[in-house]
């Protein structure tokens, strides 16, 4: 005779009050959580798959689309538990959006609209070259990031809940008027050592530039395969690579210099403040990728440190 | 504002007596040993200031214009209080270091940034306003602290620590505003603590402005804060009482 397939029973209870949601009789045992996720949008289609978070605990992790039925530690009536995450954007969809922002916020000081600096210095034009170069140097830096999104990065989770991306966008768009605002201000005054300032910036800025490029470069190769396994970077024949001698994430370090250079070509306080705290939350995301590469990796490179190397 | 987290339910927890599930290691003895006194201190810093004021109110005869005589001990004792965020990065106070920084920051910004910067306001009676909502509540709170930690909490101190905010919070919140708004037309005035273009750094600030968005900010923050106060009393006081009702 033919074997006998042993199907399972999943039920789905909400992690809160453990209410039943969902039965789901005659599952494959090879069935994977994507699978289920999709049965489960079935019967409550507000729900698409990835605001779902199923977990085998009520306060547990959430189970990942590849995980299978019978491999997890379930009877043959397997109990999951389920969290609604809110509405999800996708993550080229948040990208696009927190980068454009800046980008368009931008011209509206630079262009120098009726409403930003008042009606008698409408859609006049800064007399300080630095003034232009600035809003080129600004322009390039974000169609970079855009062009990133769209054709380099390989992104590992699919999706971020909505309250996040109204929060970043306020404080991305935000800090990109604030600093575009003294920039392109009338009262502007350009930098205090002058050309000689404003070329060293150029030139630490479009170094820092290449280099961060090549590293997403770098770091998307990884991936080439279409794999979510995670495997250490290593420099390649690109010089700007070789930073992955000494640090996890060159990417963030060169991000952290491209501003400093874009604050010293353009000395204002504001674009400062902004380089300040954008080297504090690349410190802790590089501090936590860091940490988790080397609890991954027994062989890590132990030279390495997060973002700055040999100090941090 | 400033005086809400001083009735102690804008932190998580719900002062020290109480048990938290979590695995969290409480103060070692020497770290015990140390907050105990801090909050000794504190409470008989507070009643220092609160002695002063009554003293000063007989011998003048009226309320107005005491600040003079208490404003040293409070801007020490309140200044003091920036330890709260240390105890609360060094672990041996288990509430959230930004809350504590937020609530202690405001208050050191009143104090400072406000009342001893803008000499102008400082006889103004929404001071004394703010200074007794201050006093009262920071008297019964670190007593609250000290008696929790040594593990002798009598129930009339707690219970005013979660009751008598209903009314200290709303006092001292409209002290404060009312200074702040006082203080208004003399910031204008001497342009204090503002800077503006052109300069070499191409920054601007405006303390008259940012003097209104603080006054907006007390809008959103005031409600939440206390309405999670009411929510706080309600959870402790309740508690009690099912305990009692069991013994």
């Amino acid at each position: 005779m033919g074997s006998r397939v042993t199907f399972f029973e999943v039920e789905i209870l909400d992690w809160k009050t453990k209410q039943q949601l969902c039965f789901l009789d005659k599952v494959e045992p090879h069935a994977t959580i994507s699978d289920i996720r999709l049965m489960f949008h079935k019967s409550y289609p507000q729900w698409y798959p990835a605001r779902q978070s199923i977990r085998l605990d009520p306060k547990g992790k959430s189970l990942r689309d590849e995980e299978i039925l019978q491999h997890l530690p379930v009877g043959t009536t397997a109990t999951l538990y389920f969290k609604d995450l809110g509405p999800q954007i996708g993550w080229t969809m948040v990208f696009l959006t927190e980068y454009a922002g800046p980008l368009f916020i931008y011209f509206l000081f630079y262009f120098r609209m009726p409403f930003v600096y008042g009606l008698d210095d409408k859609l006049t034009s800064s007399p300080h070259p630095v003034v232009n170069l600035a809003c080129i140097c600004h322009s390039f830096h974000y169609i970079k990031r855009l062009i990133e999104t769209i054709f380099v990065h390989r992104f590992s989770h699919g999706t971020m809940p909505l309250r996040s991306i109204i929060k970043n966008c306020f404080y991305y768009w935000g800090f990109a008027a604030w600093l575009a605002y003294y920039i392109n201000h009338p009262l502007y005054t350009p930098p205090s050592y002058g050309q000689k300032q404003i070329n060293i910036a150029v030139i630490m800025f479009l170094i820092c530039e290449a280099g961060n490029f090549s590293i997403h470069v770098a770091l998307s190769d990884l991936r080439r395969d279409g794999s979510k396994i995670r495997k250490i970077p290593y420099p390649t024949k690109n010089p700007f690579t070789w930073l992955f001698f000494f640090v996890s994430c060159p990417n963030y370090t060169y991000e952290v210099g491209a501003w400093i250079s874009f604050t010293i070509m353009t000395q204002c306080v504001p674009v400062g403040l902004f380089t300040f705290l954008c080297f504090i939350q690349m410190t802790v995301w590089a501090k936590d990728k860091h940490y988790t590469y080397v609890r991954e990796f027994k062989d890590y490179p132990s030279l390495r440190m997060p973002i700055i190397p040999f100090l941090l | 504002m400033a005086a809400s987290g001083s009735s102690g339910a804008g932190r998580a927890d719900n002062g020290y007596g109480s048990q938290q599930p979590r695995r969290r290691k409480g103060p070692g003895a020497l770290a015990t040993a140390y907050l105990v006194i801090y909050n000794v201190v504190m409470t008989a810093g507070w009643l220092v200031i609160a002695v002063g004021l009554v003293r000063a109110y007989l011998t003048k005869g009226s309320y107005h214009n005491l600040y003079y005589t208490i404003e040293k001990p409070l801007k020490f004792f309140q200044t003091g209080a920036l330890l709260e965020i240390l105890h609360c990065a060094f672990g041996i106070v288990p509430s959230s270091v930004v809350l504590t920084a937020f609530q202690v920051m405001s208050r050191v910004f009143l104090t400072w940034a406000v009342t001893h910067s803008v000499k102008e306001v400082q006889n103004e009676d929404s001071v004394l306003l703010f200074v007794v909502a201050w006093t009262i509540t920071e008297i019964i709170r670190y007593s609250f602290y000290t008696f929790s930690l040594l593990n002798h909490l009598p129930y009339l101190i707690k219970w005013a620590r979660y009751t008598l905010f209903i009314v200290l919070y709303p006092m001292g919140v409209s002290g404060e505003l009312l200074t702040i708004y006082a203080a208004l037309p003399f910031v204008r005035q001497a342009g204090l603590y503002s800077i503006s273009l052109p300069n070499k750094y191409n920054f601007s600030f405006d303390y008259y402005t940012f003097l209104i968005l603080v006054m907006i900010s007390y809008i959103p923050i005031f409600p939440q804060l206390y309405f999670h106060m009411l929510h706080q009393r309600r959870k402790v006081l309740s508690h009690t009482e099912e305990h009692k009702k069991s013994e």
